[in-house]
Order: structure tokens, then sequence, then C-alpha cells
């Protein structure tokens, strides 16, 4: 009896370590992997995509070959109904930006918003800069809201929609300093810039990537920035809080997120991965390069971090005027 | 009333009509001119009242047209024939994301051979398979380009 | 001569091996992108950057600048052959290219396309190379109150589209404006006509509506007579497949025309090829001693067009490389893909990369010689193509339509949207409605709204921004051209008058 129990004592801990990863079920991908992205190729985040396949096939990150697909439309709001149909499929991830975030308030008609999806990570923030023309008489962003407030609603910005971060920055300085200066939406990044350096408006916000090369050649002066601290490659520029205004801007991110009833074994297996490739040195470079903030947040921190930024949206957008639906 | 010359001017006048005043009604609910400038209502109240006037001057002029002006008759027949032409790509694309595209396509193509063409089984059947696996080898094996892929494949 | 030099040795670096191994393989495959409908330059470029990094920057920028240049080459093929624009810029081709056709010239057409492509796209680097700096700042001062008039003025081309009704061509020019508007307001955020779709949200793609009135339309229409159409002659021998001495002759000023407007246009960010290929066409008409010949087979209603698609490539690379400011999507991924490679494209670009400036234009030139050479033997191949019997051509149509649009956006909707666009294409013809003022209407209703919003918006409601120099010529114009069916009708009125005086 005492043999068979002892036997028992050790045969039991074995067999369950022996057992353990199945019944963890831990998720190995065996077939290939697609990402929706909501823009057409070429878009900002099928780039971003292309280039996350190629570094984890080159960091020998994930088994299998990740595809992109293109369900460009609605604001995400086409990609995310994508990523709601595959329900439990551990081999789909979308990639999402803070517009999923727009376009869950604003959107009547999206049926599926990206709070039906499951968050994976958040993995970039995309810092941003106030430009305006180098033969401009501002110099600093203080001279550019006096220069706002003696003359209201005559100096001009150029930026995107109006639920963009180019107008929600100005709608958030604007109740601050109780300036005023008016707005005008041009669809693209190219247009906006066009504007500026043709006088025809007179300040953008900016992603610095854009703004370096016309830096570099003494085109345009980029006069605060949008960060909570100053981006390695651009130390002499004061950020908002440190050119006196006490304004928050909402963070533009990036990150992944799953379909809703993904295994939890899987969305571990995605989390985990999509860390490792944060350590790489390829993703350090790739960051570095386009001028991109790391902010690697995993799961539920993520999930939590996007209502925040809905919230503090949903309240901007009320005051903006715009139709908040959600 | 008279006859119209032209009961297809006629018709499809007070259809854009329709669709003008629709236009222009659902233009009524947005801003027509905001603090910034014109609104989202301003440019379709325009077109949508140009729409209208225009519409309507067609189908004034289609009642008015000397009746004896011998419109070609309508030929139903052939009508017919490409509305059912219509019809089976409906079909095709219906079908599409069930069967798949090739399959879908093959009987697409099989359908224009016969029933349109009127050739025989032995040129239709062929064709048909022959198109499907172009496109499939063409398309979504060579290029990589994403089409439809149904139960089978 | 610094330029000289610097060419020159932009010519060293264009005529490796390498480089000329890229440059073939980069204007090959974009011919076969253009050539399939749907298939755009865009996506390519997007699915081959991650291939690139292995390559030496020069010889990949080579390479993907073969593709989007060389699909200008091959999108007229289908546009002739099938009435199926094979890239959006040349939906205008199909006017008068399909009409050649059917009139047994689909030979002379591909290869008048061919030549006007080359002799455009040329004239596109030569200038790309000699005002490049200059120029982006030109463009500069073009801005929304510019783009307004330009619109306007394009949209007062609907009178040279028009045909015999000039009603039913407002018409449908307004509904394709009403087409343009559906989706989100860029404003205000406001959902415009989306029918609670969520599909409709971003606006309805104008190659589907293209491709489904053009192409499914035509073949709906076709298949009406019980007895297949008499099979279209395709004449025997070279000489008779390409552009004859007279069509020559009669394309000169097109050429001219498709250059200029095609490059002037590509330089400024906001207006892109399919409206360069539709204000050269309409200026063409309307400088043309046989107007009435446009839309029926006009040649030069296909040299214009194509030329100026080719000759806006040259042009849309000066915002790229002078300002870094793309004005396509494609040139949007050019400039992604050089920002990857770590260079900057911008106003010191030119003097911090000459090699790779002048790499590029020289491959250019090579480019475009080779693509002529490539592309006027193929018209022999591809005229055949008309001899295959109607009943094959038309699911072949079907085939095509449904994967070009499925390609770009993965949606059943939107061949769904391509199904009811062929609908009306088919109905258009029955009931004898212009299909190319549609078109006209949804490619510029959307960018012309949003030009006159943002020039209000600048000038606080104040309309007299629209009379600086450049806007109000360009409005002139336009009011001009509206005159000109009147004018004809006063003519035609004054010659009967004489007529009857005379009997």
């Amino acid at each position: 009896m005492q043999g068979i129990r002892r036997i028992l004592a050790l045969a039991v801990p074995a067999l369950a370590l022996a057992v353990s990863p199945l019944a963890h079920g831990e998720f190995k991908p065996t077939r290939p992997v697609d990402i929706i992205v909501h823009t057409g190729p070429g878009g900002g985040n099928d780039i971003l995509a292309r280039a996350v396949v190629t570094m984890m096939e080159k960091e020998k990150l994930v088994p299998v070959r990740m595809q992109v697909l293109n369900k460009p439309g609605g604001g995400g709001a086409v990609a995310a109904a994508a990523v709601y149909e595959r329900k439990d499929d551990p081999y789909t991830i979308g990639f999402i930006t803070s517009v999923w975030l727009a376009t869950a308030l604003t959107a009547k008609e999206a049926k599926v918003t990206v709070y039906d999806l499951k968050p994976i990570a958040q993995l970039v923030r995309e810092p941003a800069v106030f430009a305006v023309r180098a033969d401009s008489p501002y110099k600093t962003l203080r001279q550019f809201i006096d220069a706002a407030k003696a003359h209201p609603g005559q100096l001009k910005q150029s930026g995107g929609s109006i639920t963009s971060r180019d107008d929600i920055i100005r709608e958030q300085l604007q109740h601050a300093t109780g300036a005023k200066w008016a707005y005008v939406s041009f669809p693209s990044g190219g247009d906006r810039l066009a504007a500026l350096l043709g006088g025809h408006v007179d300040i953008m916000v900016i992603e610095p990537q854009e703004a370096g090369e016309n830096v570099r050649a003494g085109k345009l002066r980029v006069l605060a920035q949008l960060s909570e601290t100053r981006l390695p490659k651009w130390p002499d520029v004061p950020t908002l809080k440190e050119a006196g205004f006490d304004v928050t801007p909402t963070p533009q991110i990036r990150g992944v997120v799953a379909p809703p009833q993904m295994p939890a074994d899987a969305a571990a297996y995605w989390i985990d991965r999509f860390e490792k490739l944060t350590h790489t040195a390829s993703w350090k470079k790739y960051l570095e390069e386009n001028e991109l903030e790391p902010a690697f947040v995993p799961g539920d921190a993520f999930l939590e971090s996007m209502k925040e930024t809905s919230a503090e949206l949903r309240e901007q957008y009320q005051k903006a005027g715009v139709k908040v639906y959600r | 009333m008279r006859r119209p010359a032209s009961s297809g001017d006629f018709l499809s006048g007070l259809a854009l009509a329709a669709l003008g005043t629709y236009v222009v009604v659902e233009a009524h609910g947005w801003t027509y001119m905001g603090e910034d400038g014109p609104g989202p209502g301003f440019f379709p109240t325009w077109y949508g009242s140009i729409m209208v006037l225009l519409s309507l001057a067609l189908v004034v002029r289609s009642l008015r047209a000397p009746a004896g002006a011998p419109a070609s008759p309508v030929r139903w027949r052939e009508v017919g024939r490409a509305l059912m032409t219509w019809a089976a790509f409906v079909a095709c694309i219906a079908l599409m994301n069930w069967i798949g595209f090739a399959v879908s396509f093959a009987l697409l193509t099989w359908f224009l051979i016969t029933v349109l063409a009127r050739k025989r089984q032995r040129v239709a059947i062929p064709l048909a398979i022959a198109g499907a696996v172009l496109f499939q080898v063409v398309f979504s094996v060579l290029l990589q380009v994403n089409l439809p892929n149904g139960v089978f494949f | 001569m610094e330029m000289l030099s610097s060419l020159i040795h932009g010519f060293e670096v264009a005529t490796t091996p390498a480089a000329l191994g890229m440059c073939v393989l980069g204007v090959v495959l974009g011919t076969v992108i253009g050539v399939l409908p749907g298939l755009g330059p865009s996506a390519t470029i997007a699915m081959l950057l991650p291939l690139t990094f292995k390559l030496d920057p020069a010889g990949a920028m080579i390479m993907l600048a073969g593709i989007y240049y060389g699909a200008k080459y091959g999108g007229s093929t289908t546009s002739i052959l099938l009435n199926v624009p094979g890239e959006n810029s040349s939906i205008v081709t199909c006017i008068d290219g399909y009409q050649m056709a059917r009139k047994g010239r689909a030979g002379p057409a591909l290869g008048m396309a061919a030549i006007a492509s080359f002799i455009a796209g040329t004239f596109g680097v030569v200038a790309l190379m000699l005002v490049a700096p200059p120029l982006a700042q030109l463009s500069l001062a073009f801005s929304s109150p510019e783009y307004f008039a330009l619109m306007v003025m394009g949209l007062a081309m609907v009178v040279l589209l028009a045909g015999d009704s000039l009603v039913k061509a407002l018409l449908a020019m307004l509904v394709g404006l009403w087409i343009s508007s559906i989706g989100t307001d860029l404003f205000t955020a406001t959902t415009r006509f989306a029918f609670g779709q969520v599909e409709l949200l971003g606006g309805i793609e104008f190659i589907i509506v293209a491709i489904g009135v053009f192409a499914v339309g035509e073949v709906l229409g076709n298949v009406e007579p019980d007895e297949p159409p008499t099979m279209i002659p395709v004449p025997k021998g070279l000489r008779n497949l390409l552009p004859t001495r007279e069509d020559m002759k009669r394309c000169r000023f097109a050429f001219v025309n498709g250059s200029v407007v095609g490059f002037l246009i590509g330089c400024l960010p906001g207006a892109g090829s399919t409206i360069a290929s539709f204000i050269s066409y309409g200026i063409e008409k309307a400088f043309s001693r046989h107007p009435e010949e446009f839309g029926h087979g006009a040649i030069e209603g296909v040299a214009a067009p194509e030329g100026s698609n080719n000759a806006e490539t040259g042009g849309a690379l000066v915002p790229l490389l002078t300002l870094g400011i793309p004005g396509s999507s494609t040139t949007a991924i050019l400039l992604a893909a050089l920002i990857l490679w770590g260079f900057k494209p911008g106003p010191l670009f030119i003097q911090d990369q000459p090699a790779l400036f002048w790499g590029l234009v020289a491959s250019m030139y090579i480019g475009n010689v080779l693509l002529l050479i490539l592309n006027l033997p193929m018209v022999a191949v591809f005229a055949q193509l008309l001899r295959v019997p109607a009943y094959v051509i038309y699911p072949l149509i079907f085939g095509v339509s449904a994967v070009g649009v499925y390609s770009e956006s993965s949606s059943m909707f939107d061949l769904g949207l391509l199904a009811l666009f062929g609908l009306l294409g088919y109905a258009m013809r029955k009931l004898h409605y212009p299909s190319a003022p549609l078109v006209l209407g949804l490619v510029l209703g959307a960018p012309m709204e949003r030009a006159l919003r943002q020039s209000l918006m600048m000038s606080q409601g104040s309309l007299s921004i629209l009379f600086r120099p450049i806007p109000a010529s360009l409005l002139v114009a336009a009011a001009l051209l509206l005159l000109i069916p009147l004018i004809r009708r006063l003519n035609a009125a004054r010659l009967q008058v004489l007529d009857r005086e005379e009997a």
C-alpha cells in the first residue's frame, strides 16, 4: 500500500508536468496569418504592417507566413467588421490607429467598433510638432497664440478632418488661452504641407519626420512638440508644457487587436510575440528612422488607455459640435 | 396629355427629378452655410436643384416633341437578353463567397456560351473550365491577388 | 554645363548591368500591371517594398519608378480593346480608343498610345531634369482657390463631351457629382448619402464606377442581338497595325498638348493623372478642326490623354523629390520607400543625393525607350485578342472586371456595386445618356467642393480669394468653354438663315 502511494506521489506530479503544456493548450501557429489593415496598399498602416511582417520574419519570431489584407473604408469601420467576423480565429489580427477610436465615437453606421474586438497591444505613439514657415514672424508658440488673440479668426491652421488630433489640440489650446484661429481641412499630409509652404495658411501640426527635411533646408521652423518629453531628434524644441501651455494632447497611437473570441492562449501568444518584437534591433531601428515613440502596452492596460482617450475625444468632439453616437 | 415621343426620356427624366428631389430634401437636414463657409448641405442643394430643373426640362421636351418622330421601337427581346446576362453576373457574384471564384466564374462562362451564344456543350464546357483555371492560375497563384475563396477552393 | 555633367554621371549610374536589369524588370512589371485592370502600381510597389530592402537603393528606386511609369503605358491596352480601363487615368482613352478598335483600327490606337506615351514621357523627364526646383516653388502658389478654378474648368469641359444632347450630358455629370459626395464629409464629419451602409462611409471608389459603367455596361449592350456582331476586321501585317504617317501628322498638337498639360498638372500635388487626361482631351477637342470625330474614334483622342498621363509621372516627381510632398497614392508609396531606405526627399535632396536623383532621371530616359521598344511589337499580339469570339471575350471582361475590383479591397460589397453600376451603364446606353460626363463629375466633384470650402475658410468667407490671377483666368476659360455650344448653335442658326435666303 505504501509503495503504491509513493509511486503515485511521484507519478502524479510527473504526469501533470508532462501533460501541462497540452492542458494549457499552448498556441503555436501552423497556418498563414492574416493582418487586416484599414488602408489600401501604401497607406500608413499598410506600410507598418508590411514592415512588421518583414521584421517578424527576419527575427524569426513567427514560424509561419504573415500576409497583409487590405480592408479600407469608413475610417476603420470596414476593417473592424472584417476582424470581428473572424470570431475565434487565432490566425487573424488587425492593426489599428487612433482613427478607429474617432470612428467608434462618430460613425453612426459602423456596426462594429474597436471596442468589440480583443485588444492585444499598443505598439507606438506618433509624435507631432507645431510648424510654421521659416520666414514667419512667430518664433515661439506663445507669439503665435498672442497674435491669434489679437486678430481672432484671421490666422489659419491646415490640418486633417475635424475629428483628427490636429483639430483637437487646436480646440484645447483655444479653450486654454482664449485665442481663436481658423482651421482648414485637407485630406492628405502633402496638401497640408503644401498649403503651409505656399503661404496659404500660417501654422500646422505635422509629424516630425515629414517636417525634417524642410526644417533642415531652412524652409520650416518648429515651435513646439506635442509629446510629454522632448524627442531625441529635437532636443531644442520645447514641449507644450514647457512652452507654458497646460494642455495634454490626446495620444495618436498604433496598436494590434484580435477577433473578439480569440482563445486566451492565442492572444497571450500574440502579446508575447509583439513584446519580443519591440526588444529587437530591427524594431528599434525602424522606430528611429520613422521617428516613432516606443509605447508598448499589452492587453487590458491597452484597453484602459483607449477608453481614457475615447472619453477625452468624446468631450472634445461635443465641444466642437461634432455628433457623437457612442 | 400627348403620348411622349420618347418614353425613355420621359421616364428617365422623371426618375432623375425624383433623385434630385431626394438629394435636396436630404441636404436640407445638413448645414447649408456654417460660420466657416459652406457646409455639407451647400453643394448637394445646388446640384440637386439643377438636377430637378434639367430633368423636368427633359420631361417637358419629351412631351412636346412632334409625335410623328419615329422613336425606334424598344426591342424587348433584346433587352431581355441583356437583363438575363446581368442577372447571371449578379448570381455569379452572389455565389462567389460560397463556392469560390473559380467555380462561379466557370458557371457564368458556361451560361453565357450555352444560353446566350447558343453554342454546343462541347464548346461551352471546356471553355468554362479553361477560363476558370486560367483566372485562378494567373491571378491567384502567379500574382497573389486575393480571390473570393468559397467552401471548396 | 553642370547639369550636363550631372546627367552624364547619372547615365553612368543607370547603365551598370544591375541598374539596367532593375530598369527592365520594373518597366516590364509595370506594363503587365497596367494592362491588368484593377491591379494598380501602388499595390504592386507596396507589395514589393520588403523585397527591395535587400537591394541597393538606387537600383530599387529605378525599378519602382519603372513600375510607376510603365503602368501608364500598359493601361491603354484593355481600354482600347475591351473598354475596360486598365488604370484610373486610362478611362479617357476608352472614349475614342475603343471606338477605333470597333472600326478595325485597334492596332493604330495601341501604337499611337505607345508613341504618345513615349514622347510625353520623355518630355516629362526632360522637364523634371531642367526645371524641377523652380517649378516646385511655383507649384506651391497653387492652392485651394486655384484648384477650385481648375476643377471648374475641368467640369466645363462637359460641353465638349456632350455629343447630341447637352441636357443629358449635364444630367449625367450631376449624377456623377452626387456619387462623388457619398461618404463622410471631411470638414464636419457628417455622413452624406451612405444609406446606412458602413462600406459607403469612405465613398465609392472611382474605378468601380468606371469599370461598371464602361466595361460591364458595354457587354450588356452588346449581348442584345441574337446573332453575334460581325467580327471586327483585324488587318494583317505590321504596317497596318501601326499608326500611319497621316495619323502622326494629325496628332502633332496632341503630342504637345499631352506633354505640357500632363507635366504641369503632375506638378500640382492636388490634381492627379485622371484630371490631366480629361483636361488634355478637352483641350484637344476644343482646338480640333474636326471635333465631331471625337467620341467616334479620333486618334488624337487617344494620343492626348495617353500622352498626358505619362508626362504626369514626370511632373508628379517634381513635388515629391524637391519638397517631399506626394501627389497621389503611388507617389506616397515611393516617398515611403525612400524614407525606409534612409533618404529624405526635400529641398536638399538633389544636392545631397546627386547619384540617386540623376541616376533616376537617366534611368527614366532609358525606361521610356525600353517601353516603346517593348510595346510596339506587342501591338500585333494584343490586336489579335480581337479575333477571339465575342462569347469568349464577354465572360473574360466580366471576370477581369470582378478580379480588378476585388483586388483593391477584397470586398463583396464592392462587387455588388460593380454589378449595380454595370446596370446603370447599360441603362445609360439605352437611354442615350453619355457616360463620360458621369465619370467627369465623379472625378471632379469631391475635390472641387473641398477646394471651394477650403478657399472660403482661408478667406473667411470672402469670394474675392477666387479673383486672384490664376483662379480668375481659369474661371474665365471655363466660362468661355461653356459658351462654345451657344456659339455653335448661333452659328448653325445663322447658316440656316443664310441657306434659306439663298434658296
